[in-house]
């Protein structure tokens, strides 16, 4: 088949449109179903002294109220570092963590048992805050470090120093489905869990552990989950435990599906960073060495914290060539729930740190920021190595930076902002243009790994199995599109099944955007597998036809929904009327395919390596106009260049990179995650977190993928795609930042952090009125 | 009275009968309802709470000139009752009985308008609803038909195409066609007050306003329910069960909007959607005010009524009432009376109402023609997002410039709308300029003492309130007043 793509609408849309489509709430169950509660820590640090679970025992309806001695297994959910208990025992370490359980008829009666629970308990002194967990030593794990080249001598040598700190804040996934889990008893200890989970095989193999059954007894199936970006990889596998041990005490069915508060109250963020940076500069703004320190809130529990860190250190030079960079991180432990993976993964934490570096020197230098980036942009031929030894290949920085300086009348807008701020006294606008090199592969590196079973009917019809998971990025549809085009058939043939544990087994999480890249390997894989059976036999069918020129089964071909020699065109029997024939000659047709990455390799010790299969590329161009006294912006004009390789189905990519692009934007502007004193959280509804709306996107927004080569080495040419864009919203930051900045005519460096609410902007104004009267004064 | 209530769903006339033996109670949500029913599982919480709208269903009803009126709403903010003599329109019922998808459904489709679709029940029925009441939408008005829609996936921009090309087409659907049989369906339920009662709760949805009056004299306590955005979160969020609820929001006499030469009364209970075409033009400033108020869902319920009894600090219809020098109208069987609004609220949540009153109306003075009026709001997001800090503002000058009146009404800054009054009077007979301003300004950071909440700290309040009126004067010297008309 041609190398054409493909913009076939989403394997599912026409059941969301119609209210088909069914979420784990939706499954239906028989009238035996208990709803399960948790019921949660009021306190960030507290010690349990004593609980009485009688009571609410006794309330009609009420099936079973469990605590952590009721866990017939392990009490125990961490997955990495054994260090999270699946409900708390002695003590709880943070507002929002699990410590009874119960089973009822009605949500009512839940309400009420846990009204009747009596919990004594003892608070203790709580760290919620990065300064504290420092000033305590409160050290989770070691100290990293990622080092090149010798920084304290080249910032000696540097004509210009800068230094400085800044603030990134958490952030709530907002999936628009919250957790939910719908266990249902099996014979003996077999249970079957029905999870809007990202990782079903952790879910499996956590639940095995929580209930002390073995994992063959456990399966775990995911249709879709409404929305997980990143929130689902680990923080699913609490719902489902939990809901496990009701079913299992119960022995009747139980679904819990958190309420959006409570999901917000107890699940983890996207770390906030407190990073500390040094960079030394030439006086064209060619960083010279620079040093970040970047520390991390993880929260009351390891979770994924550790690969996070090491992601943010890994993105900490996003597009820039350092000669000697120096990066250090650390995770700090505060009574705050475990922090998580959310798209980017770190990725956007690191990338912040460096682009405020960069932004600093040009506005000290007075220099156009879009420029001294490209300045600093690792190059194709030299000055192309990472910071931790990875040469930077097919790197399509350049050529973007060109492309997009020209689609997007950067310079002349340029001058037409500076202009409009020249004129106007209450509003001003800003413009910046930020870059994306965002690399691809889980950084534990076993992880890369995928599996796939392919079964084929004798009607002919394609069911695919695979380990990744659905939750809107696309990837049953793109998985089936890569198995119609393997197969040389229309889609119509072809089903993606819902993943489930039993199908697949021993799969990593859908994360680090690796969906596509390595279950549909492990797809092709599966279907070389079928191919070649199918090619053999139908080669004899040909063969013993055609006696005097046999068919070779090499040079059969699958295409246009056929089976065909390559060499006698005239040779060809309908994909659908072939499969009979296989059965009758008893082949097999089901396949299992399996993938791993090849050629990366990561020493998390020693900071060196390959630990990225490639990169892919990015590069936004944002406008923004600023109210400077109400501190509200409005985004007038996006544009972004991305890098996808040759797309497997462009409208699916389009629409991650303005997906991802505006959950950026939402962290980089009015979301914002605020605790009490006491470690409760404040912004607990969306009453007062706030997502981007429909208003909020660029009113003018423009996408486009960058035509180029395929992309060597993965499924059909194509490059991952759902995290990258993620770090193109700080474009909008920082044009935001250029806003505020020419209220004192980019004389002076504004405060700033992130997010850029209306508050840091206010302030931030008022900060730079006050200094400027005081020079001007002087 | 009747006991029950009829609406229809499915093209059906459907019977919903409370009782200490119905799993249903009247204070049911919608949302809950359809999710009960195994057939209408497409409807989808997000939140429980009026932000996302994934729970979004549209209710039509007998509008004007025998026509159908529809409007979106969140099914998780609507109590069973409301549904009385209403049409419930849900995603499942889009398709044409040939089984076609809706325009709007097929839009989406081809657009790419879904990822994890969780959303997509939602966005497809307040695109319905837009569908329905504006052929070939602008920006805006597409804009603001999702406001009350959250989608974490697609970054909107394919909703906003599936928009345009789904209206251009006109609205002619099945649901015109049907719209005669569904008018006599809905006709055939008779116009009867409700009372209902189960296991916890007395629910009474009178029909006629002297009978409301009566219930609230026979019934201090129960709580008045008009739009139910408020109030419903009380059940969906704090799980507190309403003893006794008196529903107003079958009262025709409250929807009333009537003007003369001089004022134009609202009715308290008319649905604030209802009343914008009404004061776009006599009163822009709370035109504009209730343009950010809520989302299309919220607006559809939502009344004055409600903001004022609830009287939040932070209502924002409140300040730009105050500053227009709107009187209320409070009722009971004994008569009525009417309260300049500055007067009603006497504290945090605490107004001069008596237990046995319920607010019937609020009248505005037609404005003079020098009276300048504006009103402002700030919050963290545009969009559906209640205000940090909003203000409400009238102004008249002499020749000479100088300050004849003013009021400076504030929302947030204090514990019930405040107005700024040390500040009006350092204004009051001065010239209205820059300078003037200024000082005044500073003067507002000492007059209140607003709280640090969830929202924004105090400082960042007093930052607000003073620019507020920086950017009054800058409005009245034809300057743009938001980035909107900087824009344009
Ligand atoms: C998602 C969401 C967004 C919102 N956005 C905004 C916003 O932008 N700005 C804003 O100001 N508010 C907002 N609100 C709050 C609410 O919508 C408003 O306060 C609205 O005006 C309430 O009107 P209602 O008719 O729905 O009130 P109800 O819920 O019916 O009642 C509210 C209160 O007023 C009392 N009451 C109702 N009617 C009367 C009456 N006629 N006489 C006396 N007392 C009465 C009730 O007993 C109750 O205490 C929002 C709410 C939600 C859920
Ligand atoms: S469920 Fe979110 S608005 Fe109703
Ligand atoms: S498609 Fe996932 S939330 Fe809208």
């Amino acid at each position: 088949m041609s190398n054409q793509s493909y913009s076939e609408t989403n394997e599912s849309a026409d059941l969301h449109v119609t209210g088909e489509a069914v979420y784990v709430d939706d499954i239906p169950v028989g009238g035996q179903l208990l709803t399960g509660r948790v019921v949660i820590s009021p306190y960030a640090h507290a010690k349990i002294v004593s609980f009485d679970l009688r009571d609410a025992r006794r309330i009609p309806g009420v099936h079973a109220v469990l605590a952590h001695a009721d866990i017939p297994g392990d009490n125990q959910m961490g997955p990495v570092v054994k260090d999270e208990p699946c409900l708390a025992a002695d003590e709880v370490t943070f507002c929002g963590q699990a410590v009874f359980l119960i089973a009822a008829e009605t949500e009512q009666q839940c309400r009420e048992a846990e009204r009747l629970i009596q919990v004594a308990y003892e608070p203790l002194d709580a760290i919620l805050d990065i300064e504290t967990a420092m000033s305590n030593d409160s050290l989770m794990g070691s100290h990293r470090r990622i080092e090149r080249g010798d920084v304290e001598a080249a910032f000696a040598a540097s004509d210009h120093i800068i230094e400085g700190e800044l603030r990134t804040g958490a952030q709530e996934h907002w999936y628009l489905e919250t957790q939910a889990c719908l266990c249902v008893p099996g014979e003996r200890d077999e249970i079957t869990a029905y999870s809007s989970t990202q990782h079903p095989s952790e879910t499996q193999a956590l639940i095995a552990g929580v209930l002390g059954i073995r994992r063959n007894s456990v399966v775990v199936e995911v249709r879709r989950m409404g929305g997980g970006f990143g929130g689902k990889e680990t923080q699913a596998n609490h719902t489902a435990c939990w809901t496990a041990l009701l079913c299992r005490a119960t022995r009747r069915p139980v679904k819990i599906r958190l309420f959006r508060d409570d999901d917000m109250i107890m699940t983890g963020k996207r770390h906030r960073f407190l990073t500390r940076y040094k960079a030394g500069f030439t006086g064209n703004g060619i960083l010279e060495a620079v040093r970040i320190e970047l520390n991390a809130d993880g929260g009351a529990a390891t979770d994924l914290s550790f690969a996070i860190l090491e992601r943010a250190m890994l993105h900490a030079d996003n597009s820039y060539y350092i000669a000697n960079f120096s990066v250090t991180g650390a995770i700090w432990k505060t009574n705050l729930p475990p922090n998580t993976a959310m798209r980017g993964f770190g990725g956007p934490q690191g990338t912040a740190a460096i682009e405020t570096v960069v932004d600093r020197v040009a506005r000290f230098l007075r220099k156009d920021p879009a420029e001294i980036r490209s300045r600093n942009f690792y190059g194709t031929i030299s000055r192309n190595t990472t910071h931790y030894g990875q040469t930077v290949e097919n790197n399509r920085l350049p050529e973007m930076y060109n492309q997009l300086i020209r689609s997007s009348d950067y310079r002349e807008r340029r001058i037409a902002v500076d202009e409009f701020n020249a004129t106007h006294e209450f509003y001003k606008k800003g413009l910046a243009l930020t870059p994306v090199k965002f690399g691809i592969s889980f950084t534990t590196s076993f992880l890369n790994q995928a599996g796939a079973l392919v079964n084929i009917y004798t009607d002919g019809t394609i069911l695919v199995n695979h380990g990744g998971t659905e939750m809107g990025q696309g990837l049953h549809s793109k998985i089936r599109h890569i198995a119609a085009r393997e197969f040389g058939v229309s889609l119509k043939r072809v089903k993606v099944s819902a993943t489930n544990t039993s199908k697949v087994p021993n799969t990593s999480a859908t994360a680090a955007s690796t969906g596509s890249d390595l279950n549909g390997m492990a797809v092709r894989n599966a279907a070389a597998t079928l191919k070649s059976r199918i090619a053999e036999t139908i080669a004899e069918v040909f063969s013993e036809e055609n006696r005097s020129s046999p068919t070779f089964a090499s040079h059969i071909v699958f295409e246009d929904e056929s089976i065909i020699d390559g060499d006698h065109p005239e040779r060809r029997i309908a994909f659908a009327d072939a499969m009979p024939i296989m059965q009758h000659r008893q082949v097999s047709l089901s396949a299992t395919g399996y993938y791993r990455t090849p050629d990366i390799g990561w020493d998390r010790e020693k900071g060196r390596g390959k630990p990225f299969h490639y990169y892919a590329f990015g590069m936004a161009v944002s406008e923004v106009l600023l109210d400077l006294l109400t501190g509200r912006h409005k985004l007038l004009r996006t544009d972004i260049l991305h890098d996808t390789g040759t797309s497997i189905n462009p409208a699916i990519d389009i629409g991650q990179v303005e997906g991802g692009f505006i959950q950026g934007v939402g962290w980089c502007t009015t979301e914002e995650i605020k605790w009490d004193e006491n470690g409760r959280l404040m912004t607990h509804s969306p009453d007062t977190y706030k997502i981007p709306t429909v208003g909020d996107i660029p009113q003018d927004f423009r996408v486009s993928l960058l035509r180029t080569d395929p992309n060597p080495g993965t499924i059909h040419g194509s490059k991952a795609v759902g995290e990258p864009p993620f770090m193109l919203s700080l474009s909008v930051w920082l044009a935001i930042k250029d806003a505020v900045s020419a209220v004192a005519g980019h004389e002076l460096e504004p405060e700033f952090s992130l997010p850029a609410t209306y508050e840091v902007i206010l302030l931030s104004i008022e900060k730079l009125k006050a200094k400027t009267l005081k020079e001007a004064s002087l | 009275m009747a006991s029950t209530i009829s609406f229809l769903l499915d093209g059906r006339t459907t019977t919903v009968e409370f009782g200490h033996s119905s799993i249903y109670s009247p204070t049911t949500t919608v949302l809950n309802y359809l999710r009960s029913l195994p057939e209408h599982k497409g409807v989808k919480e997000g939140c429980g709470q009026g932000d996302c709208g994934a729970c979004t269903v549209v209710l039509a009803e007998a509008g004007p000139a025998g026509r159908l009126l529809y409007r979106s709403v969140d099914s998780c903010l609507v109590f069973l009752p409301m549904l009385h003599r209403k049409q419930l329109i849900t995603v499942e019922n889009l398709r044409h009985p040939n089984g076609d998808l809706h325009p709007v459904q097929r839009a989406l489709v081809d657009l790419h308008g879904s990822q994890c679709g969780f959303c997509t029940p939602g966005i497809v029925m307040s695109l319905f609803a837009l569908y329905k009441n504006h052929p070939r939408p602008d920006r805006t008005t597409i804009e603001d038909a999702f406001a009350g829609n959250l989608c974490r996936c697609t970054g909107y921009q394919p909703i906003i195409a599936a928009a345009q090309r789904a209206c251009a087409e006109g609205n002619a659907d099945q649901f015109n066609k049907g719209e005669e049989a569904t008018l006599a369906l809905l006709n055939s339920i008779p116009r009867d007050s409700l009372r209902l009662e189960s296991a916890e709760t007395m629910y009474y949805r009178p029909a006629a306003l002297s009978e409301a009056l009566a219930l609230k004299a026979n019934h201090p306590a129960g709580i008045v329910v008009t739009g139910g955005t408020d109030i419903a979160l009380r059940v969906t969020k704090n799980h507190d069960v309403l003893p006794e609820v008196i529903d107003l929001s079958a009262l025709d006499e409250m929807k009333l909007i009537a003007e003369d030469a001089f004022s134009i009364s609202i009715g308290a209970g008319a649905p604030l959607n209802d009343v914008m075409p009404r004061i776009h033009d006599v009163f822009p400033s709370l035109h504009r005010m209730l343009s950010v108020f809520g989302s299309q869902q919220i607006r559809n319920m939502a009344t004055f009524g409600g903001n004022l009894g609830t009287a939040s600090p932070i209502g924002d219809a409140l300040p730009v009432l105050v500053a227009l020098g709107t009187t209320v109208e409070l009722s009971s069987i004994t008569g009525s009376r009417r309260v300049p609004m500055q007067h009603y609220f006497t504290g945090y949540r605490t107004t001069v109402r008596r237990p046995d009153e319920i607010v019937t109306a609020v009248i505005l003075p037609k404005p003079a023609s020098n009276l300048i009026t504006r009103s402002y709001k700030i919050s963290k997001r545009r969009e559906l997002d209640i205000s940090t800090v909003s203000g409400g503002f009238s102004l008249r000058l002499n020749e000479r410039r100088e300050v004849e009146s003013i009021v400076l009404a504030f929302g947030g800054m204090a514990d019930r709308v405040k107005r700024a009054e040390t500040v009006e009077n350092f204004l009051a007979g001065r010239k209205w300029n820059r300078e003037t301003v200024d000082e005044a300004s500073s003067l507002i950071e000492r007059e209140c003492n607003p709280i640090s909440d969830a929202r924004a700290s105090a400082e960042m309040r007093r930052i607000a309130a003073r620019n507020l009126l920086l950017k009054f004067w800058c409005e009245t010297e034809g300057l743009e007043a938001d980035v909107e008309s900087v824009v344009q």
